[in-house]
């Protein structure tokens, strides 16, 4: 009995009618390989790095978790873990409020309101950098701000970025400034979806305009906030820029703003201690893994 | 900022605030910014590194999302597995591994090494895979029995049909490459190599002279013009790029 011509998968890939799908594999490979040089070996490269002292110039010595005991009892260390958690904190819950109540005001129909709206956009656009140097010099002891300031408590100098109190304060103030409208575009996309007729109905059942938009638009915006809350979180723990530009030393006064963020620069690019500046971002990706995680979770759950 | 570009260096800080220039200084401040340093390297080095990435991101991202979207050959969901994978990376993790990488690569301080790791990113793949599941399969089936090769049906179908996307992912792509900071900063010590995010930040604070803000805020302008003028152009792709930026990614 002749047997059947039997074509292992190999041959059907390669000269079946399937031929073509290879062009698929040609069609994403310079993407995979980009991404296997400058993404996946980078990560797992970074790991055996926090494994080792390493200073650019010997090469790296195997110290094992060392780095990572001695970040324990490093007060810098435990300093900008603290710091970066507080202006989280800030850059995370005072943005929500804000941006979901410019986003529902932005939400009803009023005259100009695509003025204001395109005027309320505007610190997006500017980049971080610059946002931090024009604030830098409104934040001047004797400028702008202060003699707004002046204008209620007849203050003539405020230390804004030399004071260990306000400088940490003002970090949170620009940065919130800078992400709100970002955000509230992002909730106002998520309104546009909730269903008019819906609302319609409820407020001719006589609801209020605030139960309205409790029953009604909050539970539809669930997705758009667990995202919100999502990124807002992740941007806030990889703060940096802002600091770096406005405050002296960069991370002063007394390491009041010296975040992980800036941490990892100063090992690495000022000390020259790699092992531990890879340990320090180690940390810092676990923290946003742990963010990512919780997101998915409630994404799941939605 | 715009308006204290063209103020004397006293009015900047006058309090009361001249919302106006009382002495309006045309192109002064302009120039004290690039004798201070650089500026127009500046500028070029960061229009060549945006502009490098958007090519590069939207070619090549349009590419791999039609790959993914459109083609089953083995490997495929692992392969996109890792790319989603890469998004969830933060860049500061990569920062040292990279820096030492490119340093052995003998990359460090110059454009390769700039430009280079940023000339993809997984969410334009992300992004372009999601319009490209859109497109009809008969079209490309189509495309097959006229006897079209794949790579011809790409650059001559899929790509028009995916131009408004493109566009948002262009412009998405060149907001982010021109404000990047933490890379350039890293891998580049020549000045004149910078691009103007770290070039600005020697006007702010210069070395051993007190801050000139004439200077950095005619600087400022010159960094934030562009992103400006793609908004004012683009306007309605820019908030529908961002907006998506987010909402998928």
């Amino acid at each position: 009995m002749p047997a059947a011509p039997r074509r292992g998968w190999v041959a059907t890939w390669f000269s079946g009618p399937r031929r073509h799908q290879w062009w698929g594999l040609a069609f994403v490979l310079p993407v995979v390989v980009f991404f296997a040089v400058f993404s996946v070996f980078p990560v797992l490269f970074g790991f055996a790095i926090s494994l080792t002292d390493y200073s650019l110039l010997d090469p790296p010595e195997f110290v094992g978790l060392d780095n990572y005991r001695n970040l324990l009892g490093d007060k810098l260390f435990i300093t900008a873990l603290g710091n970066t958690l507080l202006f989280v904190l800030g850059a995370t819950v005072p943005v929500w409020a804000m941006s979901l109540t410019s986003a529902v005001l932005f939400d009803q129909a009023f005259r100009g309101k695509l003025w204001l709206k395109t005027i309320f956009f505007l610190p997006v656009l500017p980049p971080i950098v610059v946002v931090g140097v024009v604030w830098r010099m409104l934040l001047h002891p004797n400028g702008v701000m202060t003699a707004f300031v002046g204008l209620f408590n007849g203050a003539t100098e405020v230390p804004w970025l030399a004071s260990t109190v306000l400088a940490p304060l003002a970090m949170v103030a620009v940065h919130d400034w800078s992400v709100v409208p970002f955000f509230m575009m992002i909730w106002l996309a998520g309104l546009a979806g909730v269903s008019p007729e819906l609302r319609e109905a409820a407020r001719i059942d006589g609801a209020t305009a605030w139960r309205v938009f409790w029953h009604i638009d909050l539970p539809a915006l669930r997705a758009t906030a667990v995202f919100v809350a999502a990124l807002s979180s992740i941007n806030a723990f990889q703060t940096f820029a802002l600091q770096y530009v406005m405050t002296a030393d960069p991370g002063g006064p007394a390491n009041s703003t010296l975040v992980l963020g800036l941490l990892v620069l100063k090992y690495g690019f000022q000390y020259f201690r790699m092992g531990d500046a890879a340990a320090v971002s180690v940390v810092m990706f676990v923290m946003i893994l742990s963010v990512t995680a919780v997101q998915l979770r409630f994404n799941r759950r939605g | 900022m715009v308006t204290s570009a063209y103020k004397a260096e006293e009015e900047i800080m006058a309090i009361p605030i001249h919302w106006w220039p009382h002495r309006f200084q045309w192109l002064e401040r302009f120039r004290e910014a690039t004798e201070i340093a650089p500026l127009w390297h500046y500028f070029i080095n960061s229009a060549l590194f945006s502009i490098t990435h958007v090519i590069a991101t939207v070619f090549f991202g349009a590419m791999a999302g039609f790959g993914f979207a459109k083609y089953d050959f083995p490997g495929r969901s692992f392969l996109f597995f890792l790319v989603i994978c890469t998004l969830m990376i933060p860049f500061q993790i990569l920062v040292v591994p990279l820096f030492i990488e490119i340093k052995a690569l003998g990359w460090e301080n110059s454009y390769p090494g700039l430009i280079m790791p940023g000339l993809m990113n997984a969410f334009g793949v992300f992004m372009m895979r999601q319009h490209a599941s859109d497109l009809p399969n008969e079209l490309l089936e189509a495309g097959r029995v006229d006897g079209a090769g794949e790579f011809h049906m790409f650059m001559r179908i899929v790509l028009p049909l995916l131009a408004p996307a493109l566009a948002s992912l262009a412009i998405i792509v060149f907001i982010w490459s021109w404000g990047a900071f933490l890379w350039p900063l890293v891998v580049i010590q020549d000045r004149d190599l910078n691009v103007l995010s770290v070039g600005l930040t020697n006007y702010s604070q210069p070395y051993q002279r007190p801050p000139m803000w004439g200077a950095a805020m005619a600087a400022s302008t010159v960094a934030t013009i562009p992103i400006a003028c793609l908004f004012v152009a683009f306007q309605r792709y820019f908030i529908k790029g961002l907006t998506a930026a987010a909402v998928k990614g």
